[in-house]
């Protein structure tokens, strides 16, 4: 099975998109980095003046936000009644690995591979603690996730093993929110984004139908007010900025659209998904695993 | 011509004689002639034939090399003479890499806000001296810098980020506006204040920071020779996105107590507080003294990277200056005088 077939051995349009996308921001990071080397022109690449450390930034963006999709599998896949999305689970949390991978690398550039410094300084930071351990826990996952490693851990423990995903999603929030300036708002859009995919899962694991506009719309509106929750805690323990005024501008359009905005708007975009779902010929139920009208 | 005017010609072609290294590379970037080099040595040329600026402006814009806002009515006060007791150990930063790489969080949060900054409208620009000195009085930008003489001095710049530059600064001492403020004895702190425009800087809708930029020294540290009002850099008039039309420079101290902009200059009993250390008292201080001993909260402060060579280099105590400065702090707490 390569990367762009499927288990039949079939070529999947799905997948090769999947890899391509996986690969566009590495190759963009690259050119980007040459640009700053090769041009003679230019005394300042794409990267700026800072290249490596705008290079670590990135590279952690993109481990983040792999990692985030490829926890949007399972929830797409009950709401848009999409199985085959499956195939590229894998894939993408493979993704998010090799992007951390990538982050902790150019760091260790960064440091001019003084080992030393690397380990004393993420041993002191705690920040870097949080992301390394975040990045251990991913290790972890990307060298169990081979058919082989399933099959000897057998399908209940690999499900136990690789639930580690949550507490990891937590730690690498929490390491892009600290290693913030004053402004959090990419880490607040993250978290919310985080919060919008475990509201899924909590949805139908106490039964409730993730094909139901109803609950999804609830789901979106929940996770935007607690995307809103955080960020005003966050300011209001962690920063001098008055919470205040921070949750006053969820309602102030002029200068910036919150995340909490964002992420009710991505949760609408999904209940949409839903309903435009039966026109496009996916009409087997998919429901909780108590009937949908129980609980309602 | 060139013999009527050894000085200038000299720093013109020969600006490696303000590093000790040389590196290759940059002598090729400094060869190669911005369209502004080229506008500065016809300036150069025409006073050199004792020309006045309008024509040089004049000529500039006919020849479609000068844009308005190059038309400084400072332009003339540049190259400063240089102060030979301020040295570097590293090369000059070259001016197209550190003016786009710059925290000036009223253009916006990123470091490549150079473009943005040029909305800064720097004239007519007044500067307010109040608080407690003799009589509090209003002057032009324009008047105060021929007040005081103007001189070039090197040196060394070092972000609380870990970052660090070297720039060519032009300007007066600090202490120099102090006198001219006269101070009352009762003054025990010198408080900056920046613009507030919101319509003119857009970073300044952004309600997390408490506008406008505010920091402040001691009366003391006012007083040090090293505390810098920079007024031009690279030999012309300072950049907006260094701070146009006048800005601090305290090089022993974290940038960020390096306010630019300046509008306002308060002489108070009560401790200023900045706005960086309104927003996180636990990361940026009042003293911000540069110190590899002491980490940021968040990462080590032990070395820096130099824009530019990418060098990763020791942090020195005070960024270097610590025979010069060192006094100001005998016998106060070590505990806060380095964050």
């Amino acid at each position: 099975m390569t990367p762009w077939t499927d288990r039949s051995g079939k070529f999947s349009p799905l997948k090769a998109a999947v890899l391509l996308g996986a690969c566009l921001p590495a190759l963009w990071l690259a050119w980007a980095a040459a640009s700053g080397a090769l041009a003679s022109a230019a005394p300042v690449g794409l990267l700026g003046a800072r290249p490596i450390t705008e290079a670590i930034h990135q590279a952690g963006d993109w481990a983040i936000r792999f990692l985030w999709l490829s926890l949007a599998v399972t929830p797409l896949r009950r709401i848009a009644n999409w199985p085959k999305l499956i195939l590229v689970r894998r894939m993408l949390g493979v993704t998010a690995l090799l992007y951390a991978l990538m982050h902790l690398t150019l760091y260790a550039v960064d440091l001019k591979f003084d080992l030393l410094r690397i380990v004393s300084e993420i041993a002191l930071r705690f920040y870097l603690t949080i992301g390394f351990v975040a990045l251990a826990g991913l290790i972890a996952l990307g060298t169990t996730s081979t058919d082989a490693a399933i099959k000897r851990l057998g399908g209940r423990n690999w499900n136990r093993l690789h639930s580690m995903v949550y507490v990891i999603g937590v730690l690498a929030a929490f390491h892009f929110f600290i290693q913030s300036k004053a402004d959090v708002y990419e880490p607040t859009l993250m978290a919310g984004f985080f919060l919008l995919l475990m509201f899924y899962r909590l949805a139908h694991w106490r039964g409730f139908a993730l094909t139901s506009p109803l609950v999804l719309v609830a789901i979106a509106v929940l996770a935007a007010l607690g995307t809103a929750a955080i960020e005003y805690a966050w300011y209001g323990i962690a920063t001098g900025v008055p919470p205040g005024r921070v949750l006053a501008a969820n309602l102030q359009f002029s200068f910036s659209i919150r995340p909490a905005w964002w992420v009710l708007a991505t949760g609408l975009g999904v209940t949409l998904l839903a309903l435009v779902r039966p026109w496009f010929g996916r009409n087997e139920p998919a429901r909780g695993r108590r009937a949908a009208g129980a609980t309602a | 011509m060139l013999a009527a005017m050894p000085g200038h010609s000299l720093q013109r072609n020969v600006p490696m004689t303000f590093s000790i290294h040389r590196r290759p590379s940059w002598a090729i970037s400094e060869n190669q002639a911005t369209p502004e080099g080229v506008y500065l040595d016809r300036r150069r040329i025409l006073q050199g034939f004792g020309l006045g600026m309008l024509t040089a402006a004049t000529l500039a814009a006919s020849a479609g090399v000068g844009r308005a806002q190059d038309a400084d009515p400072t332009a003339d006060l540049y190259p400063a003479k240089k102060n030979e007791a301020y040295k570097l150990d590293r090369p000059v930063t070259p001016e197209e890499i550190n003016g786009h790489y710059n925290n000036f969080y009223e253009f916006g949060t990123a470091k490549d806000i150079a473009a943005n900054a040029q909305n800064l409208v720097i004239r007519p620009w007044e500067i307010e001296i109040g608080g407690l000195v003799e009589t509090p009085f209003t002057i032009a930008f324009d008047d105060l810098v021929r007040k005081i003489p103007l001189e070039t001095r090197l040196y060394r710049h070092r972000c609380v980020e870990a970052w660090s530059m070297t720039v060519p600064w032009a300007g007066f001492p600090l202490k120099s506006l102090v006198a001219l403020a006269k101070p009352q004895a009762s003054a025990k702190f010198v408080r900056f204040e920046t613009f507030l425009d919101p319509e003119m800087a857009d970073g300044q809708n952004d309600f997390l920071y408490p506008w406008p930029y505010i920091e402040g020294v001691t009366i003391e540290e006012a007083g040090h020779d090293l505390a810098f009002i920079v007024t031009g850099a690279y030999d012309k008039p300072v950049a907006k996105q260094h701070g146009a039309p006048l800005r601090l420079h305290l090089p022993w101290k974290y940038g960020f107590k390096s306010i630019k902009s300046i509008r306002k200059i308060s002489f108070v009993e009560e401790r200023p507080i900045g706005l960086w250390e309104a927003l996180q008292p636990s990361e940026y201080g009042f003293w911000a003294n540069v110190n590899p001993e002491v980490p940021h909260p968040r990462w080590s402060q032990a070395m820096e990277r130099v824009l530019d060579t990418g060098e990763l280099v020791p942090t020195q105590l005070f960024n270097g200056y610590a025979a010069e400065v060192a006094g100001l702090y005998t016998g106060m707490d070590p505990a806060t005088l380095y964050m």
